[in-house]
């Protein structure tokens, strides 16, 4: 039988004891705190879906209602960020594979020749916390890595960003690639970033144009 | 309405809040000039950002061909941290970025040194004899300004800037030595403001950018820019080296309250973001007071003198004529609201030089005051 009174920070903790330590972590941005309960929620037998639903993703609605309401900001959005990053490492591992096959896989990046990639990690994180698989290309990517990365992650969504105007170019590219592929009715694609907007996305031939992360995660959402 | 002015006699009257034939107008086009060089065949970016006469003389040019009523020395945002150790990527017509920032980790803040800006193979003295050389051909015509990246962007370019945000608040040793570095930085500034000044332009256009509700809070921006020992002495010396202190911010939301009425600027060019909620339009900056004291600038979508038509342009040029100069007398002020584009204009290859040209047209001919 399981433990339902766990150790934490040397006293004991229960389920929702835990639960509420990650959501707290990840608001107030502290990862080793966030990683120190994570090993706890496994060593104590809490579904690690349960942390993750109940915890992590609690804590970033938070965070996510607060940066829209303009209370906190990119460094405490970041910070938090990296908090549950750092529980979700130790966390995801233990996710049962049927479970973890049930969530949306997603390829994200910065297209060739941009290396701005603030604006793509706050949307990455977004979508990590409303339960995508986030393939993270990271930045100067060129059209045949995501279509190489959608093709063997079977991805759903492809979200692309750029900041700079001579490098859009690089996202009808993109979009070329996919459809050459043949993977291009297997995705919704998403672009973001300043220069952009639903006029560009629909001449490169893109599914959705999203302002900020919240936007992106809500029309994505709709449109899966 | 007042009789048909020259330029610099139109940016005065609008810097203080007098009549004016009409609006005065600068679509910040400056790498995009570079294509106007070379007998219209243009040259790299790389020829450029490295070489103070080439770069001069595609303000030269441009003025030339657009006839603007402002030269603003604007090459790029990696000026600083090139200099300061980052690696530039120089792509042939793509503008120049960081791809590899000097400070790697939160130690690395602590090495960073003020540059030799006299050496002329810095991109720092490029920038400033450039900058010299296009105010000494134009600076009779119209009003000219130096271009400057403020130090919190600075940082951010050599570091950055999701590392940056983290380390301000991640712990008390980060947090420190984010200050350490920003006060390096306003060192490097402050001998650029002072090599600028010899070059006597009218002014100097600081690039905050990090101002931004999207981006920092009111708290955050005082403690790591906004305050007395960075951007405030920073703004007290451009004045006191002779110089309108100008503030330029295309980032959504800018910190207003800030940068045009506590930093007191004499030009403050923001952009206008249609989606984003709280992003103010022309007429909103202008009823609530920021031209009051300020020229502000704004706010063409820098994407339409890449993809709109001719006529859309001509269109959206003249409703913001319209928009602005209804709003300005119902303020009762003077032309205090100058024509831009909120950011640069793209400076790819495909930018539609006639969309700068007939923004320019188009104010001459609806930005009257009739």
């Amino acid at each position: 039988m399981r433990l339902n009174v766990l150790p934490l920070g040397g006293y004991m903790a229960n389920r929702e004891q835990l639960l509420s330590g990650l959501e707290q972590a990840v608001v107030n941005g502290k990862k080793a705190e966030a990683a120190r309960i994570a090993n706890e929620v496994i060593s104590g037998g809490v579904k690690p879906l349960d942390a993750i639903d109940a915890g992590l993703i609690k804590g970033m609605m938070v965070i996510g209602e607060k940066y829209a309401a303009h209370q906190i900001f990119l460094p405490q959005v970041l910070l938090a960020a990296d908090a549950m990053y750092g529980a979700l490492d130790i966390l995801l591992p233990h996710i049962p594979r049927e479970a973890a096959a049930k969530r949306v896989e997603m390829v994200i990046g910065v297209v060739e020749g941009d290396v701005h990639d603030i604006g793509k990690n706050i949307v990455k994180t977004m979508f990590t916390a409303a339960g995508f698989n986030v393939h993270d290309l990271g930045r100067d990517v060129p059209a045949d890595s995501f279509v190489s990365s959608s093709r063997s992650n079977n991805a759903q969504v492809v979200a692309m960003s750029t900041l700079m105007t001579p490098t859009m170019d690089s996202m009808k590219a993109t979009v070329d690639a996919l459809v050459e592929e043949g993977l291009r009715a297997k995705v919704k694609i998403i672009i973001g970033g300043a220069p952009t907007s639903m006029e560009f996305a629909e001449e490169i031939g893109a599914d959705i144009h999203a302002v900020n992360a919240q936007d992106a995660v809500a029309k994505v959402k709709a449109a899966m | 309405m007042a009789e048909k002015m020259n330029h610099i006699e139109r940016d005065v009257a609008a810097l203080s809040n007098k009549p004016a034939d009409r609006l005065p107008t600068y679509p910040l086009a400056m790498g995009v000039c570079r294509r106007l060089l070379n007998n219209n065949a243009g040259i790299t970016y790389h020829d450029w950002v490295t070489d103070p006469k080439r770069f001069a003389d595609a303000f030269i040019a441009g003025q030339k061909y657009f006839d603007f009523d402002f030269a603003i020395g604007l090459m790029d945002l990696s000026v600083m941290a090139g200099d300061l150790g980052s690696h530039v990527r120089m792509d042939e017509q793509n503008t120049p970025f960081v791809d590899d920032p000097v400070i790697k980790t939160v130690e690395d803040y602590e090495k960073i040194e003020v540059p030799n800006i006299k050496d002329p193979k810095s991109r720092s003295n490029v920038l400033v004899e450039g900058t010299g050389m296009f105010v000494k051909a134009l600076g009779s015509e119209v009003i000219t300004a130096a271009f400057l990246e403020g130090p919190l962007l600075a940082l951010t370019q050599s570091r950055g800037a999701e590392f940056v945000f983290k380390d301000m608040y991640d712990n008390d040793s980060s947090r420190n030595a984010v200050h350490k570095a920003l006060a390096t930085i306003t060192e490097y500034d402050k001998e650029m403001v002072k090599a600028f000044a010899q070059k006597k332009p009218a002014g100097l256009v600081w690039d905050y950018l990090w101002g931004s509700y999207s981006c920092l809070g009111d708290k955050e921006y005082d403690e790591f820019e906004g305050q007395q020992k960075y951007a405030g002495c920073l703004n007290e010396l451009v004045v006191k080296e002779g110089m309108a202190n100008c503030v330029h911010n295309c980032a959504d939301l800018p910190h207003l309250d800030t940068q045009v009425t506590k930093f007191k600027s004499t030009i403050y060019s923001m952009a206008y973001y249609p989606l984003i909620p709280g992003s103010m339009p022309a007429k909103e900056v202008i009823a609530k007071g920021y031209s009051d004291n300020c020229l502000m600038a704004g706010n063409i979508d820098p994407q339409g003198y890449v993809r709109w038509s001719g006529e859309k342009m001509q269109k959206t040029t003249m409703n913001l004529c319209n928009e602005v100069v209804k709003a300005l007398k119902d303020r009762g002020l003077g032309a205090r609201y100058c024509i831009a584009s909120g950011c640069e204009v793209p400076p790819a290859m495909v930018t539609k030089m006639d969309n700068i040209k007939i923004c320019v047209d188009t104010v001459k001919q609806y930005g009257t005051f009739a």
